[in-house]
Order: structure tokens, then C-alpha cells, then sequence
């Protein structure tokens, strides 16, 4: 049982906070699998309460807050750091200007206590089918930059997740930023959970696109939840690109993203009903950024 | 290892061991008890203190985090002689049942009042969803932090 774990003291380990990515890059070449990186530790405070994690050594990267955080725009990318909270994210007008879905989703991330703490790069790197920022960064068609002490390499955030609790974070890499075009796209996230507060979700949805002409431009619809990873629902992403921008056409998308999604049955949700809500909640989605491009 | 921080205005150097929370180090080694453990995974919010200005579970918080850093905890935000005018109004508004929740859910509507100035109550709501309350006392408090809001 969890709850005799909670009562016991964590096990000891040692605790460096490097001043410097060159300091955190002699740290991690040092060390092997005993090691593990703290960002804001929402996740990682309660592996080790529950032992799911047993390191010798914790690295605190609170000190390089300089260097991995911050939120900008420089050149057509908005470029949020691997540091950034959910609460800055929330709060950021870089964010709410081209990037809604992730806005809407960073705000409901938690509680207000975890929003405050929790980073972009942390809920990356913890690599959770549920994890909420994962779909309106694949929708918005983001990329992470991983850095390592021999330079940098860049993944699309599907990328990032590999499985269930896993990601391709390679030894010796952090994760840095996450680069996202700042394009004038429209985009929107919702998801269902147990209660509207501090739940993971049992189905999440992003969706962006761009209108004109009554016609979708580039369209990318994504999913939480519903696989052993964050998805790109492509069959959906492909027909709604550069279809006849009608509700009708939501409908169709929004049944083509139910077929991509391949839900297991858990404690929060049979298949079933993952998939029907997929299609209810893409649905709802794109009628919602069809009617916003209708307002003047 | 040693950890320097300010705890209530005060600046404090302290031998810390890494391995606890706040939580457990605010509590038991600190001397500021309003810091409650309650479920001890961050969903009840009892522990809630500020960390830089900004609510936290200090439940999910690991104690050698707070270097360089300031922390608040409810006995900082007012006295018995001068409370702060959301602890004031708990009083006022019979806003207090049997207090386990209390200096967590005073020190996030503490927050609430001074960065959200004028929130709805639904917004009200989602901000204070991360402090639950047994005795479901929830409406005195959102009376009380609107009533701290009028007279400050």
C-alpha cells in the first residue's frame, strides 16, 4: 500500500543545484540511471514518496532559471523555456495571442498551487498520456529543442513521448524550450475529466486551423488520453485540411478523429466512451473556431 | 546541506536535509505550524504556502527548493494584533469550522485578493479549487474574501 510508503522518510540522496548549463552538462556526464532532474517536482516529489524513483543524486534546475525560462517572440517563433509555469504560460499575451489552445489548456492544468511551480518542460519530460500541454502543442505543430554538452537537436513534441512514462530524452540532454510558429492561426483546446478542477483528463482535444474563403487552411487536430501517447489525429487532420469550412464538415472531421484515436479501457474510461468522447469534443471544437470566424 | 532563504521577512541560513518536503520542514523544524499536512499529494491544498509570491503545495515542494528564495506561510501574513484582512474577515464571516483547511485556504485567497482583484465568482472558484474544505465552509470564505476586498 501506497499510504505506509507516505509515512516513512524518502530515502536519502544528494541535492546540487548548478549555477550554469556547463555545470549541468559535468553533472550529467558523470552519472547514470541514479540521477534525476527537478523542475518545479510536482511529479517528481511524489515518485519518490511512492519509491517509483530511488535516486542517489537530484539536480535542481531552479538556479538556471535565466537561461531555461522566459516566454518571447523573435522572428515569426514564439519561444517558451523548458522553466516556464503553467501559470506563466496562462498569463503570458505572447501565449494568448497565438496560441489559445495552449493558453486555455496551460490554465487548466492543476490547481492554481501546481500551476505555479509546474513547468512546460517538466509535464514534456514526465511524458503522461494525459499530459495536457502535449495536444495544443501538436496542433500548433510545436517542436522541442533538447540540449546536450555536444549541441543541440530538435524534435517535434510527438516526439518527446515514446510510451506511457517514457520519453526520448536521451542521457546527458535536457530539454530547453519549446518553439512554436507565431502564426495568426485559430486554435482551441477542451478536454473531459471527472470534475472540472485538478483532474487528469479522461479525453483531451486540441484543435488549429485557419479559415479563409470558406475554406479550412492547414488543420491539425490532436488528442490526449486516448493511446499510450499525446496524437496527431491524422486522418481528421488530413480532411479537414483544405475542406468546405461548414458544421458539416465538423461532424465528418470530428468521426474520422474518434477512428484515429485508439483508447484503452481504465479506471477513468472505457474505449468506448473515449471515442465517442473524441468525436463529441472535436466537434464542438470546430464549430467553435467556425463561429469565432464568422464574428467581426 | 545549508539553505538560505527568508521565511516571514526573516533571512535564515539552515542546515536542511534534502530529502523532505517543505511541508514536513516548515512544520517540524521551522516552527510555522499553521502549515498543515493533509493529503500529502497536493490535492487538499492544507499546506499551501507562498513561494515567491505565487501559492504552492509545499507538499510537492522539495525543502532544499526554496534556496534563494522567499517563503510565506499564513503566520506572515498578519497577527493576532494585526491580521491581515482576509484572516480578519475568516473571523467576521464565521468563516472557520474546524480550521485544518484554514491558514492554506487564508493564504490562497490571501493571493487571490491581492493579484485578482474583483474576480468573479467562478473565477474566484477555479482559483481556490486547489483547497479543499471538509466542513464545506466554502461559501463564508468566498464572503469573507469579498469583504476583505471592500474594507482592506
Amino acid at each position: 500500500m501506497k499510504s505506509f510508503q507516505y509515512l516513512a522518510p524518502i530515502p536519502a540522496f544528494d541535492y546540487v543545484a548548478p549555477r550554469t548549463t556547463s555545470e549541468l552538462f559535468e553533472i550529467l556526464g558523470g552519472r547514470g540511471k541514479e540521477l534525476q532532474l527537478i523542475a518545479g517536482g510536482t511529479d517528481l516529489t511524489i515518485a519518490l514518496k511512492e519509491r517509483l524513483v530511488t535516486p542517489q543524486i537530484v539536480v535542481d534546475l531552479g538556479r538556471l532559471r535565466k537561461e531555461l525560462g522566459g516566454i518571447s517572440v523573435e522572428g515569426g517563433i514564439l519561444r517558451i523555456g523548458a522553466l516556464a509555469t503553467f501559470s506563466e504560460i496562462e498569463s503570458s499575451p505572447y501565449v494568448a495571442r497565438c496560441s489559445n489552445c495552449l493558453r486555455q489548456a496551460a490554465a487548466n492544468v492543476g490547481t492554481l498551487q501546481i500551476r505555479s511551480i509546474a513547468t512546460l518542460g517538466g509535464n514534456l519530460a514526465t511524458a503522461s498520456p494525459a499530459a495536457d500541454s502535449a495536444p495544443p502543442l501538436i496542433a500548433l505543430g510545436a517542436t522541442v529543442t533538447l540540449l546536450s554538452r555536444s549541441g543541440k537537436r530538435t524534435l517535434p513534441v510527438q516526439g518527446v513521448f515514446t510510451g506511457p512514462k517514457r520519453n526520448g530524452i536521451r542521457q546527458g540532454e535536457i530539454i530547453s524550450c519549446v518553439e512554436i510558429p507565431a502564426n495568426e492561426v485559430r486554435s482551441a483546446w477542451t478536454r473531459a475529466a471527472v470534475r472540472n478542477e485538478n483532474a487528469l483528463s479522461t479525453v483531451s482535444v486540441a484543435v488549429a486551423s485557419t479559415i479563409s474563403g470558406r475554406r479550412f487552411g492547414p488543420s491539425r487536430v490532436a488528442l490526449g488520453a486516448v493511446a499510450p501517447t499525446p496524437i496527431l489525429a491524422e486522418k481528421a487532420s488530413a480532411a479537414m485540411t483544405g475542406s468546405e469550412a461548414t458544421p458539416e464538415q465538423a461532424a465528418r472531421v470530428a468521426a474520422l478523429a474518434a477512428e484515429d484515436a485508439k483508447p484503452i479501457s481504465d479506471i477513468r474510461a472505457s474505449e468506448h466512451y473515449r471515442k465517442r468522447l473524441v468525436s463529441v469534443l472535436t466537434r464542438r471544437l470546430i464549430l467553435q473556431i467556425l463561429s469565432e470566424s464568422m464574428m467581426p | 546541506m545549508k539553505v538560505k532563504f527568508r521565511l516571514n521577512g526573516e533571512t535564515r541560513t539552515d542546515e536542511i536535509e534534502p530529502n523532505q518536503t517543505l511541508c514536513d520542514y516548515l512544520h517540524d523544524a521551522a516552527g510555522t505550524t499553521s502549515v498543515k499536512k493533509g493529503c500529502d499529494t497536493g490535492e487538499c491544498g492544507a499546506c499551501t504556502v507562498l513561494l515567491d509570491d505565487m501559492p504552492v503545495t509545499s507538499c510537492l515542494v522539495l525543502a532544499p527548493q526554496i534556496d534563494g528564495r522567499e517563503v510565506v506561510t499564513a503566520e506572515g501574513l498578519g497577527s493576532k494584533s494585526s491580521p491581515h484582512p482576509v484572516q480578519r474577515e475568516f473571523v467576521e464571516q464565521d468563516a472557520v469550522q474546524c480550521g485544518y483547511c484554514i491558514p492554506g485556504m487564508i493564504v490562497t485567497l490571501s493571493w487571490i485578493q491581492g493579484h485578482a482583484p474583483g474576480a468573479s465568482d467562478a473565477e474566484i472558484k477555479r482559483l481556490m479549487s486547489g483547497n479543499l474544505c471538509r466542513c464545506t465552509g466554502y461559501l463564508q470564505q468566498i464572503e469573507a474574501l469579498k469583504a476583505a476586498s471592500k474594507t482592506p
